[in-house]
């Protein structure tokens, strides 16, 4: 019986294997890089209708956080200021500044400023600002050193897996709610030294942080 | 012992195991239609895809795989969004949190004092306000669901001038000129016609007319009648004066037509009162008895411990016949000609004998529709029994108005109207049939027309002036409550599409100098605060803080019986005819979704579920079983019938029911039939407020128009009225109440209030887990239900966090120690009270407020796919042995006084949920705090949660019902796609919008929890005190609730309130023997009946089918051997075994 197929197909085997690992390798880093947080999210930094420095404002003239951010630690939301919170200062400080027209026109006519948005919830996520600020989840946890960036962007990917990394573990991060705003501070003590102060908190403030479905989504 | 529970269905022949409650005629009947609808899942249809076959199907999905696959490229990257601050800062407003703002919700004569919660600006719900004491907070269906009318997306957007859209300043300018030209002739040939209300500024602004403008006529007019007719105080009291009722002081109360739960002014507060008094925290409560005789079935007579079906026109005498029981005096003995009842001597004596061993105690009570004669009966009995002044406070009222729509029809068909001025209401569409008012409309000069839609009022005016009027919600007014205390209405946001009020509109004919709504109301007020020598701008804002005017109640007046008066009012009163098959009484009542038709364009309402007849999205006309049965309403094959006939077209699920036709006075009315037991045997009902021709894309053409049958001579009811069936026509009913049906066993648990007296732990004794080994925690019912509230509340308390595995047979998951899934701080649970809840509906428009539940339209409804997360089940039982269902001959008569039991049910979040088990994709777990979470995003739609849970409870999103045209469902991606901007309004921002394809159902308001619990954290800041207090928060429903008789809380705190109520001795679990540990509980319910009454039952009517089936006498087996106490597992000593022992002989005449 004569040979009914050729030599080369001996090799089919290998490579359809390997024509199967390299799809599903491409398959895996497209959606790895397309469809996941840590990707898509971090690193966004859109152009905002005013350049508005966080690293001026908060960095160097040190401002508080809630000096514009007013109701974090009443609301779910961290508002961002109204363009009256803006003109607070700048009627009196840069008052003809070209790059600052859509605060003047905003306050003037009451039409909002059109901020581009960085940090985004899906719409069936509940995140509250008030809850963690007052037990001592600070600023910087989740939003990164704004105090040093001159656009702000997306620092951490606030994926669902990300949030409950913390949830899980919240000694990790836990410091005196008196403390949130300072994004510059870190436990003196070091590393073991902020687990010990969180493990102390965890206990005693009764921190229990959901890690149920309903303390997210309703 | 291995014991196995046989859930076969019964041999024929043989008597089944569970209560034999029913929802519907045709399960009482085990009609084959209905057998085949027990053995599925869903209703017929409610699982299948309209008219599209599977290859259909593949094809269609093909093709949206393909458009799914261009829209990809563009979605990778998520779209650029923005956030929009303020401008300028506005005061109060923090994003993220709700407002309230105390109001009222007008209707009528009496307001409901309201807050409304807002969403920076809009409205989004509705609550009641508790500073109100006498409501307690407490609302109704129509107050939850009025916030859905200010967003319909029909209502009236501009204001005409002969049709052409006109400016505001137009509008003013016509109005001024209205004013300055009456002025010329004091008024003459001017005409309002507006609804009644109790607003003080109109009554001021209303006098300045009478002054001004003498020869204007001011007419008032109301469609549906819900206060006591004055001509009876008039004559009884020869004074303005109505009646307040104090039911928490009533031990003994008798309603004669009144359904004082719903239709009455001040239900709420009634309904309130009413189950104070019937509320057994201690098993020596002394509980009030209720005597409801009715012609129709109300939910007060539901209500009732005895129940006289009587026909309205004969209330009269049956008043008189009271009377003289009652007093002992002839002296109203003529008007008693024509009553005729079974056993009515002994049922007069001993009720009257019932009513004087409560002198002082007691209460009479009649329907607002009923004539001024009954009522001017029932003031005497009052006075008879000593009740003036104990349990019914007579107040003085402003004059009513002296003009009403007959005036103005006559005047109008004189010629003398020049200006007809509208505010409100719908006359073309509800005024009496006999005063063809659309056709006198024609003969007015002008027609300027104040109304929230283009109804048939405007159409029928459309050469004259249409005003768009504003939402209460948008607009400033006063109002007054029932007992007369002055709130406000105050704007939540500035009116949507510039309406106006009838005050402004007024206020601009009078020419007053500010004639905005803030300035009259503002000028009224503080007028009457100056009184109190309260300074008007600080008076104000307290008066709108407080969303009441303290002490400006009505005040209560001494009234004496002014016999003379009396007897002349009576003197005219003539004997009532017969009502026969021929002459039948036709009842007009007020719909419990549309009231008068005003909420007939509003979806929440219209898709609830009648409360007794379970019919939504349309009225029928409601026949007895006997006028059914005459009218020969009888398909073959089935022992008892509903308003329908199996043809070989019938689905299940849907009522066909056959059309009648009403004719009285000459007027005919074509609407389906729907066969409702209890109502008395030839009155037919018919609810008003549908059949409307002009309102919007809800409302236009649901069910029959009532008020084309009714004339000004009997607007609560009409007699000598014909109804014949019109061959070969049929009509769906979209009737939800063979959905989900139970099975009859023992869901509601009911004992009278001796036994529960010496047993109050009666339910315990009931169930298959009284039969079966201790299955939650170490201890059987029975053995639970001895030991004291304390004890019992603890070990609730410790269970809720343990989860005990028990002593079931089934490997349960070990839940104790380190594998603690429940260890939250609180734990979650609620107490329904059986006993006092009223089945009102408010608690299942109140959730789909706040839970933005979609409303799915009749034909869905059709399908048995209606969203509500509460269902109020209604079960009839008659008590009867010999039933179908029972194996046996079957009732050879259709029953004619059930008893009612009614029961709202939801999501139970059962510890061992059996949902949790089935779900393929983790998508409803249970969380730290017990609560049985349903995350939407992992919800893949196979429907297993949906199919295992034992409660049926859950509910499927077969369409995107919130983004789709009700009416184009099943146009798939070619219909058109997008919610209205107007209805995105009304949705909580707090809830997620469910989609197509995910299941859904009751989250105990999951985002009222974690937002208590986060405002408590964020107190707590670096502290532990993390548990939430007692009562800071509500669930919606329990909220709503009239009755208090929803309670929701901590079940790991053992003083809390719903621990303390679960921890009374009738608590009990549905389904209990399921293991499944819900954490919505129930409390059984009593009744109260009178041993003396000729109808008196020693059980109620279900428990006597459920022990008739349990234990029935003369049996071998099961129950014979437990009653002759041979050491039967479930009962401890030979003591307890007496109770039942008496109850055999109670049921079968000691033959047992």
């Amino acid at each position: 019986m004569s040979n009914l197929f050729p030599k080369s197909v001996n090799k089919l085997p290998l490579q359809i294997l390997i024509f199967i690992g390299l799809t599903v390798g491409v398959v895996l880093a497209g959606v790895t890089y397309y469809a996941t947080p840590k990707y898509t999210r971090v690193g966004y930094a859109p152009q905002q209708p005013v350049p508005f420095s966080h690293a001026l404002h908060a960095g160097q003239l040190g401002l508080d956080c809630r000096y514009c951010h007013s109701n974090v630690e009443k609301s779910g939301h961290s508002n961002v200021p109204t363009a009256q919170t803006c003109m607070n200062c700048h009627n009196q400080i840069k008052t003809d500044s070209p790059l600052l027209a859509p605060v003047r026109a905003s306050y003037a006519s009451g039409d909002p400023v059109p901020w581009v948005k960085i940090h985004q919830a899906p719409d069936y996520v509940y995140f509250n600002h008030s809850v963690h600020v007052a037990r001592g989840v600070s600023c910087v946890e989740c939003h990164g050193k704004i105090n040093e960036m001159e656009v702000v962007h997306h620092s951490k990917p606030l994926s669902m897996s990300w949030c409950l990394e913390c949830h899980r573990a919240p000694e990790k991060v836990l410091r005196d709610p008196k403390l949130v705003t300072n994004l510059d501070w870190k436990h003196p003590g070091g590393a073991e030294a902020q687990l010990e102060q969180g493990k102390k908190f965890v206990h005693d403030w009764n921190v229990q942080p959901p890690q149920s479905c309903s303390g997210c989504h309703r | 012992m291995k014991r196995k529970f046989d859930h076969s269905a019964p041999e024929q022949n043989e008597a089944p195991t569970g209560p034999r409650y029913w929802r519907s005629l045709d399960e009482l009947a085990e009609t084959p239609g209905f057998q085949e609808q027990m053995a599925r899942e869903f209703p017929e249809g409610a699982d299948n895809l309209n008219g599209v076959d599977r290859r259909r199907f593949f094809k269609l999905m093909a093709a949206s795989f393909a458009l799914g696959g261009v829209g990809l490229a563009a979605g990778c990257r998520r779209p650029e969004s923005h956030i929009l601050a303020y401008g300028k800062s506005v005061e109060n407003i923090i994003p993220g949190l709700p407002l309230y703002y105390a109001s009222a919700f007008p209707i009528r004569r009496n307001a409901i004092p309201v807050l409304a919660e807002t969403h920076q600006g809009r409205p989004t719900k509705i609550e009641g306000n508790p500073t109100f004491a006498p409501y307690g907070g407490a609302t109704n269906a129509y107050a939850q669901a009025s916030v859905l009318d200010l967003y319909d997306p029909d209502r009236s957007t501009t204001s005409t001038i002969k049709g052409s859209a006109a400016t505001a300043a137009q509008i003013n300018d016509l109005l001024a000129a209205i004013g300055s030209e009456a002025r010329a002739s004091k008024g003459a040939g001017l005409v309002f016609l507006a609804e009644s209300s109790g607003s003080p500024t109109r009554e001021r602004l209303v006098a300045k007319l009478k002054r001004e403008l003498p020869a204007a006529v001011w007419a008032e007019y109301d469609a549906v009648l819900d206060e006591v007719p004055v001509a009876a105080a008039k004559a009884a009291f020869a004074r303005d004066v109505k009646p307040l009722y104090r039911f928490a002081q009533a031990k003994r109360i008798v309603s004669l037509d009144a359904d004082f739960f719903a239709s009455e002014s001040g239900s709420i507060g009634y309904t309130r009162d009413f189950a104070k008094g019937r509320k057994a925290l201690t098993k020596d409560a002394d509980l009030n008895r209720l005597y409801a005789v009715e012609s129709t079935f109300t939910l007060t007579g539901s209500m009732a411990d005895h129940r006289l079906r009587l026909a309205s026109s004969h209330l009269l005498a049956f008043a008189a016949a009271l009377h003289g029981a009652v007093t002992g005096s002839k002296q109203l003995e003529k008007l008693t000609a024509g009553l005729q009842f079974k056993d009515q001597e002994k049922w007069l004596a001993a009720c009257a004998a019932d009513l004087l061993a409560h002198k002082g105690k007691s209460l009479i009570v009649a329907g607002a529709h009923l004539p001024a004669e009954v009522h001017a009966v029932v003031y005497a009995l009052n006075v008879a029994l000593g009740s003036v002044g104990n349990t019914v406070d007579f107040v003085a009222i402003p004059a009513p108005a002296s003009a009403g729509i007959a005036e103005v029809a006559k005047a109008l068909e004189a010629g003398a109207v020049k200006t007809l001025v509208i505010l409100g209401g719908n006359p073309v569409y509800n005024a009496p049939a006999d005063l063809e008012f659309a056709a006198a409309l024609k003969k007015a000069g002008q027609v300027v027309r104040l109304g929230y839609h283009v109804d048939e009022t405007s159409a029928a005016a459309s050469s004259g002036v249409h005003i768009a009027s504003a939402h209460y919600l948008e607009s400033w007014g006063d109002a007054r409550t029932a007992d007369g205390t002055i709130v406000p209405v105050q704007p939540m946001i500035l009116p949507l599409f510039g309406g106006v009020t009838e005050i402004e509109v007024l206020a601009r004919v009078l020419g007053e100098a500010k004639p905005d709504g803030y300035s009259l109301v503002y000028e009224t007020i503080a007028g009457l605060n100056a009184l109190g020598g309260v300074d008007g701008e600080k008076g104000f804002r307290q008066f709108l803080h407080d969303g009441l005017l303290a002490g400006s109640a009505y005040k209560s007046v001494d009234v004496s019986l002014n016999a003379a008066g009396l007897s002349m009012l009576l003197a005219s009163a003539t004997a009532p005819s017969a009502v026969t098959k021929d002459a039948l009484e036709v009842r007009f009542i007020t719909d419990a979704k549309t009231d008068d038709g005003r909420f007939n364009n509003n979806g929440w309402l219209q898709e609830c579920p009648e409360p007794i007849t379970k019919i939504s999205w349309d009225n029928a006309i409601l026949v007895s079983p006997r006028l059914g049965k005459e009218l020969g309403i009888e398909p073959g094959g089935s022992l008892i019938q509903v308003a329908r006939k199996e043809f070989g077209t019938f689905q299940q699920g849907k009522e066909q029911a056959f059309v009648g036709e009403i004719t009285v006075d000459g007027r005919t009315l074509r609407a389906p039939i729907h066969i409702q037991p209890g109502l008395s045997n030839y009155t037919v009902a018919i609810a008003l407020g549908y059949g409307r021709s002009a309102t919007g894309r809800v409302g236009t053409g649901i069910g029959a128009n009532a008020y084309a049958i009714r004339s000004s001579n009997g607007l609560g009811y009409a007699t000598g009225a014909k109804l014949a069936i019109v061959p070969g026509e049929f009509a769906f009913l979209a009737n939800t109440q063979e959905h989900w049906s139970m099975e009859g066993r023992d869901i509601v648990r009911e004992a009278n209030l001796d036994e529960f007296r010496n047993n109050p732990g009666f339910v315990a004794g009931m169930g298959m887990e009284a039969h079966s080994p201790a299955v939650y925690g170490d201890m059987k019912p029975e053995e639970f239900a001895k030991l004291s509230r304390e004890e019992r509340a603890k070990i609730t308390a410790e269970r809720s966090a343990s989860t005990p595995r028990g002593g079931s047979l089934m490997e349960t998951p070990d839940y104790s120690g380190k594998n603690a899934h429940l260890d939250g701080v609180h734990q979650w649970g609620m107490s329904i009270d059986l006993n006092t809840c009223i089945g009102c509906n408010a608690c299942v428009i109140a959730c789909q407020a706040e839970n933005n539940i979609p409303i799915v339209g009749k034909d869905q409804v059709l399908r048995g796919r209606e969203m509500h997360w509460i269902r109020l089940d209604r079960y009839y039982s008659d008590g009867k042995l010999e039933g179908g269902a029972f194996g046996g001959p079957g009732n050879a008569e259709l029953p004619e006084d059930p008893q009612v039991s009614l029961q709202p049910v939801g999501c139970m979040h059962c510890e061992l949920a059996p949902c949790e088990t089935v779900c393929p994709v983790n998508a409803t777990v249970h969380d730290q705090e017990g609560l049985n979470t349903m995350a939407y995003n992992r919800c893949i739609g196979t429907r297993y949660c949906a199919n295992n849970c034992p409660y049926k409870v859950r509910r499927f999103n077969f369409f995107d019902y919130n983004q789709r045209q009700l009416d184009s469902l099943y146009m798939g991606p070619l219909g058109k796609k997008g919610m209205p901007e107007l209805v995105k309004m009304v949705k909580n921002p707090d809830v997620t919008v469910r989609m197509r394809g995910v299941m859904e159902k009751c989250t105990y308001c999951v985002q009222r929890i974690q937002q208590a619990k986060i405002a408590q954290k964020v107190k707590a800041g670096a502290s532990n005190n993390v548990e939430i207090p007692d009562g800071t928060f509500n669930v919606a429903c329990a909220q709503a609730c009239p009755a208090e008789a929803i309670v929701f809380g901590n079940i790991k705190d053992p003083n809390s309130r719903v621990s303390q109520m679960k921890a009374l001795e009738q608590d009990y679990q549905l389904l209990g023997y399921l293991n499944i540990r819900p954490r919505t509980t129930y409390l059984g319910k009593l009744r109260n009946p009178n041993p003396e009454m000729p109808d008196y039952a020693a059980l109620p009517l279900s428990r006597k089918e459920y022990e008739s089936k349990n234990h029935p006498a003369g049996m071998h087996g099961h129950g014979a051997t437990e009653h002759s106490g041979s050491g039967h597992d479930s009962h401890g000593s030979k003591e307890e075994h007496k109770p039942h022992a008496s109850l055999g002989k109670i049921l079968f005449g000691g033959n047992s």
